[in-house]
């Protein structure tokens, strides 16, 4: 009977241990692979935390910002924690990436199984001990369809609520500068950037932000009935469907994208304007400068837009990005938002100084240099050839540049001498370019920017006839060849 | 029953077409287009020769268009053909000439040959007898050892994870913008088929050293011989087998 009775307890105890994951068990799987960036005992302090943008996760604090329970409910419901350790459900995200999108935590799913989960997840909870939750998730069933009206609606209520922190085009340039709760500096989200959106971007996703808030940073809960912004639920979906609708695809990269420059007749444009219309953008993600000299491990901007435009002797880019804020050095409202002091924003465009095999997209080399094409938003410009990251020459071969700054976008035109050797007579020839970006209110100077790898720039289209054009002609000819055959068809009938 | 000719046909070149996509859609490993195109002219070619070889395997290749054509009775069914096919052809033909071409495919080698010697902290190494000095401590002091891949962890995710993946599969938070991506040292087919002195040399001369075939102009590896110290390139490599379970390459001993 005694012998039964333990059998049994050994059965429950073991059962409940199973379905709620067994802390001792959570610890190796812990150690071998969260403690480097989340730190020995959790507290968001490993050896990688210094360089990760965001931190990650003091796990100590049991805050956790990607959540579905109630804003007064400080657990999350294992669901979440299970999203969050294995990723988030593929979703408008960049190309190889399974985790939490923008940040350092990739999706675990492919090492840890459900076991290895549930076990670090008790381990987790045990850091910062952590109780299940006592109030159940919210109601993420659509309540308000994405309708004209519903966006309408939100938009207004965007502009009263929102646009201080996320701007008025939603393109993260508040006016209001933001930490989270341990001090470290926050930038509100480009909601034009779906793919940047750290845990999912459809309307039920943005949803459950403004009803929970995003724990320890500024982002509130719109559903408090204690807070002055607080928001019906109807209207939060309303905000969602309308946040939603802000995403623009253009500023999404693409894979293996090229920059068709188009052929104009007469001189090009200066500056942004309805010239430009005639070419497309072609986006491109935009890393940090991590490999040589003074490395970059916060950038604030994540991808750049470019459109070309050339005539027999000069070509143009209009280079377009979001930037949170328009630094002006010494400018009182861009020092308030500054993290540190401000420097100056700015652009370069790379070329390798002559074609044949390619230089070193970082700066070239000495036997094989690269022109660049630099501007700075005080006006400064200057075309320089470099053999190698710190070697540099300043020439003068006729680039000028111009830059404008407007509810969160920067445009730069920039314009100068065409190669001859970029255009053949009949062949298509690609063009290295590549593109960085400095971000003046968050410390990048020099060395300390944003970058793209070699890209490839082809001079034609223009010429080549519209895409329209080239469709009808084929519907039309496979349709005559159709009528013949048919004819000829019946005639042997005959 | 015998399946007619032409289904033969379209089922033939539809699963070559779709064994050449395979390792795009299910590895993320696309074969370029281009070659896609080139493969599926010598195959269609091909199939042709052999279905048309006698006249009656013509004929029986191409009886049910024909008759889509001849029939009056298939009138319905031609009549949807004929509508369907131009508007196809239109759909193509916008795609082609919107695309403007192709960015040209670069060719590379992953794994390019060493150079026999390098020249790296002042000193000459000669790759081919190279040999990762900690390793011996794997036998003769385990707990050493341990500590050896604990600090190259430590290295890793200070200077390496950033590219390469907390994982170590090539996916760390700025692979996407990087061209080539980084590569994975996860899997039996990676720094398994490498030995610890290849991965020196890869770690300490980074993308510039590469050899031509190698695309040292698009590489974002830093050389890391002015950045990490000899030593601590060997402790990473020791921590890039030990978390995935590889074991380095190794010369055959001489008996």
């Amino acid at each position: 009977m005694r012998t039964v009775f333990i059998f049994i307890s050994i059965l429950l105890f073991s059962a409940t241990a199973f379905a709620s994951g067994d802390v001792e068990q959570g610890k190796p799987v812990y150690e071998k692979y969260c403690r480097q960036c989340h730190g020995k005992d959790g507290a968001g302090d490993g050896p990688a935390a210094q360089y990760l943008n965001p931190p990650p996760r003091d796990f100590t604090l049991g805050i956790y910002k990607w959540k579905t329970t109630p804003f007064d409910e400080l657990s999350p419901s294992d669901e979440d924690f299970i999203k969050m350790i294995k990723g988030w459900p593929a979703h408008n995200t960049v190309p190889g990436w399974d985790g939490l999108n923008g940040t350092s935590m990739p999706g675990w799913a492919d090492v840890l199984g459900d076991n290895d989960t549930k076990d670090v997840i008790a381990y987790l909870k045990g850091l910062s001990g952590l109780e299940a939750p006592e109030k159940p998730p919210i109601d993420l069933k659509v309540k308000v369809a994405p309708s004209k009206e519903s966006i309408a609606r939100g938009k207004k209520i965007f502009g009263d609520v929102c646009s201080e922190c996320h701007g008025d085009e939603g393109r993260g340039d508040g006016r209001k500068k933001l930490k989270d709760d341990l001090g470290a500096r926050t930038w509100p989200r480009d909601l034009t950037k779906p793919w940047t959106f750290r845990a999912g971007s459809a309307p039920v996703d943005i949803y459950a932000r403004l009803t929970v808030g995003i724990p320890g940073t500024q982002m509130p809960s719109f559903a408090d009935p204690q807070s002055k912004k607080t928001l019906s639920d109807d209207e939060r979906w309303d905000v969602a469907n309308y946040v939603a609708s802000l995403d623009a695809p253009y500023k999404k990269p693409g894979e293996g994208a090229v920059i068709k420059a188009v052929k104009v007749d007469g001189p090009l444009p200066d500056s942004p304007g309805a010239e430009w219309d005639k070419a497309a953008f072609e986006s491109f993600y935009l890393v940090p400068q991590i490999i040589e000299g003074e490395r970059l491990f916060t950038p604030t901007l994540a991808s750049v837009s470019v459109k070309t435009l050339f005539n027999d002797d000069e070509i143009a880019f209009l280079i377009e990005w979001d930037d949170p804020t328009d630094s002006v050095p010494g400018d009182a409202s861009a020092v308030d938002l500054s993290d540190g002091e401000v420097f100056k924003d700015g652009a370069a465009v790379e070329f390798p100084s002559s074609m044949g095999e390619k230089p070193y997209f970082g700066m070239g080399s000495a036997s094989k240099p690269v022109d660049i094409w630099f501007w700075q938003n005080d006006g400064t410009v200057r075309a320089i050839k470099a053999k190698g990251a710190s070697i540099v020459q300043d020439v003068s071969n006729g680039v000028s540049a111009r830059g404008m700054y407007e509810k969160g976008t920067r445009q730069v035109v920039f314009k100068g001498p065409l190669k001859r050797e970029w255009r053949e007579e009949d062949a298509q020839r690609f063009v290295p370019v590549a593109f960085a970006l400095w971000d003046g209110s968050n410390g990048e100077k020099g060395g300390r920017h944003t970058m793209t790898g070699w890209n490839s720039l082809v001079l034609g289209g223009g010429e080549g006839g519209s895409p329209y054009a080239w469709a009808a002609g084929a519907v039309v000819v496979v349709f005559i060849l159709e009528l013949l055959w048919l004819r000829g068809a019946r005639r042997k009938d005959k | 029953m015998r399946l007619p000719k032409l289904a033969q046909f379209i089922i033939i070149v539809g699963v070559i077409y779709g064994l050449l996509k395979t390792p795009g859609i299910f590895l993320g490993k696309p074969i370029p287009e281009s070659l896609i195109f080139m493969y599926m002219v010598l195959i269609v070619a091909t199939v042709l020769l052999v279905m048309t070889s006698t006249d009656e395997s013509t004929e029986e290749l191409f009886r049910p268009i024909r008759a889509l054509v001849e029939d009056p009775k298939k009138a319905f069914v031609r009549n949807i053909v004929f509508a369907v096919t131009p508007l196809i052809a239109g759909y193509i033909a916008y795609g082609l000439a919107s695309r403007g071409g192709e960015p040209p495919a670069e060719l590379r080698s992953i794994h390019p040959a060493p150079p026999s010697r390098m020249s790296a902290y002042g000193r000459p190494y000669d790759i081919a007898t190279l040999e990762n000095p900690l390793r011996r401590t794997e036998k003769e002091d385990a707990e050493l050892f341990r500590s050896y891949v604990a600090e190259g962890a430590e290295i890793y995710f200070k200077n390496c994870f950033f590219c390469h993946g907390d994982k170590l599969d090539g996916r760390g938070h700025y692979a996407h913008g990087l061209s080539p991506r980084p590569l994975p040292f996860k899997g039996k087919d990676t720094i398994a088929q490498l030995s610890e002195s290849y991965v020196f040399w890869r770690v300490v001369k980074g993308g510039p050293g590469l050899p031509a075939e190698g695309g040292p102009a698009n590489s974002s590896m830093p050389a890391w011989e002015g950045k990490l110290t000899e030593e601590e390139v060997w402790k990473v490599i020791l921590f890039l087998y030990d978390f995935t379970g590889n074991r380095p390459r190794e010369w055959a001993r001489e008996k």
